[in-house]
């Protein structure tokens, strides 16, 4: 991800609530502080299939007003 | 070479701070210098006493330290091993353990970020570990020997503070676990009736060697009762055969099964070799897929090995790793009737290295990698 956006392409992490620090602190690290994080809820573990789809129903959303910002 | 005084005067390489013992602790408390215990403070007499057994440059990187990917000098190193409470002669084998944990095949960021309690297991072979007292008796997991004590710690503290492996940032381990404080043993040679771990990994006998493992705290196995090999080697596999260990569903994994030296003469004297105990676990240490919850055989073990399982029946068996050779077999502590297994990370290779001098042989002693320049 970091590679990717480091040659100007759009990328993204998608984390987890309690992971938010970890991958902020991540970015920082590899010199791509703005590196945009897709925030779900977390856990990502033991799910159904429903609940797997209200995260994703989370994700989208933001991943759309991510490319967004590119145009 | 450098001057130690230069590198400590640029920016951010030392602090001044008041002579007190509790104002020292209560900084680096506060900073996030700790394992929570109280250090000793590394003042610059004591650094320098550390760094005289290194015969590195004290200010060139040996590693870095994920997550946060920070430079492991000697110099930092050095500071990490006097908080730890390290006799400075320990200071080599501090300095090869953080070598072999950032060789690629240990997956060093994983080990430190992921939510489950691994912890870097340092285990020691060779006339070198002999020679500092490394306790590989009665109590060789602690507490009590200095040597394992401190450098285990020492290790610690250095992914913690170079590393950032603080909880709930760097380190996201779910409940951590207390090998996080320290985690050092050395084989113990003595009674050890097969290949020492680092020449069944192809270095010489006189070769000083640590190896690292990403481990849970050891699992006791008791068997008092037990006769032959094949009783011991029973209770071994019934006890390393559980369902919700990391090493039944990933492929990597290397279960480390440590012997009681009582428990090894037994298996020995059956005529067992070290091979031979391996096959035996993988043949037996084994889990019918219908142990498993619904979710755990269908989206885990089928996928993960669907080349086993992907069609099999309930009553397919699920080894704990992919090969014999994976099973690393070690001889530690003293007398009674007990073993242990120790699970494994799963994502990560175990690493051996050897102390080596400057010019590639292998160290006979820590004499042999003194600072040759100061």
């Amino acid at each position: 991800m970091i590679q990717l956006r480091k040659r100007g392409l759009m990328a993204a992490v998608i984390c987890s609530e309690a992971f938010l620090k970890l991958g902020r602190a991540q970015a920082r690290v590899f010199g791509v502080p703005d590196l945009p994080l897709i925030l779900i809820p977390h856990p990502l573990g033991g799910l159904s299939l429903a609940e797997v789809q209200a995260r994703a129903d989370v994700a989208v959303p933001q991943l759309v007003e991510l490319l967004g910002e590119r145009d | 070479m450098t001057s130690l005084q230069h590198l400590l005067s640029l920016p951010g390489a030392s602090l001044k701070a008041e002579d007190d013992l509790d104002r020292i602790n209560a900084l680096c408390l506060e900073r996030g210098w700790s394992d929570g215990l109280p250090i000793v403070p590394p003042t610059v007499a004591r650094v320098e006493r550390m760094l005289e057994y290194c015969d590195r440059p004290w200010d060139q990187p040996i590693a870095k330290i994920p997550p946060r990917y920070g430079a492991a000098t000697p110099l930092r190193l050095a500071a990490n091993a006097v908080m730890a409470g390290c006799r400075p002669e320990y200071f080599p084998l501090v300095m090869l353990a953080i070598e072999a944990l950032a060789e690629e095949p240990f997956n060093l960021y994983g080990v430190q970020a992921t939510t489950h309690s691994c912890s870097p297991l340092l285990i020691f072979n060779g006339p070198i570990a002999a020679a500092l007292k490394l306790n590989a008796g009665h109590g060789a997991l602690g507490p009590g020997g200095q040597a394992n004590a401190t450098i285990g710690r020492a290790v610690r503290l250095a992914l913690v503070n170079l590393g950032g492996s603080s909880p709930g940032l760097g380190d996201m381990a779910t409940y951590g676990s207390p090998a996080k404080y320290t985690y050092c043993t050395a084989e113990n040679a003595l009674a050890n009736p097969w290949q020492p771990l680092h020449v069944e990994r192809g270095f010489p006998e006189h070769a000083s060697t640590v190896t690292v493992v990403a481990a849970e705290p050891p699992h006791n196995v008791n068997d008092h009762e037990s006769t032959t090999a094949e009783g011991v080697l029973k209770t071994l596999a019934g006890t390393v055969a559980t369902t919700g260990v990391n090493n039944i569903n990933n492929r990597l994994s290397e279960p480390v099964i440590l012997f009681g030296p009582e428990h090894a003469a037994t298996v020995a004297r059956g005529g067992y070799s070290k091979q031979d105990v391996k096959e035996y676990l993988y043949e037996h240490a084994r889990v019918p897929l219908a142990k498993f919850s619904d979710q755990n055989r269908e989206r885990r073990l089928r996928v993960t090995f669907p080349e086993r399982f992907a069609t099999a029946g309930l009553d397919a068996m699920v080894p704990m790793c992919q090969s014999p050779q994976d099973y690393i077999v070690i001889v530690v502590g003293g007398a009674g009737k007990h073993s242990a297994v120790i699970p494994t990370f799963g994502n990560e290779r175990s690493v051996t290295r050897a102390l080596k001098r400057r010019d590639g042989t292998f160290a006979a002693s820590v004499d042999d990698v003194r600072a040759t320049q100061g």
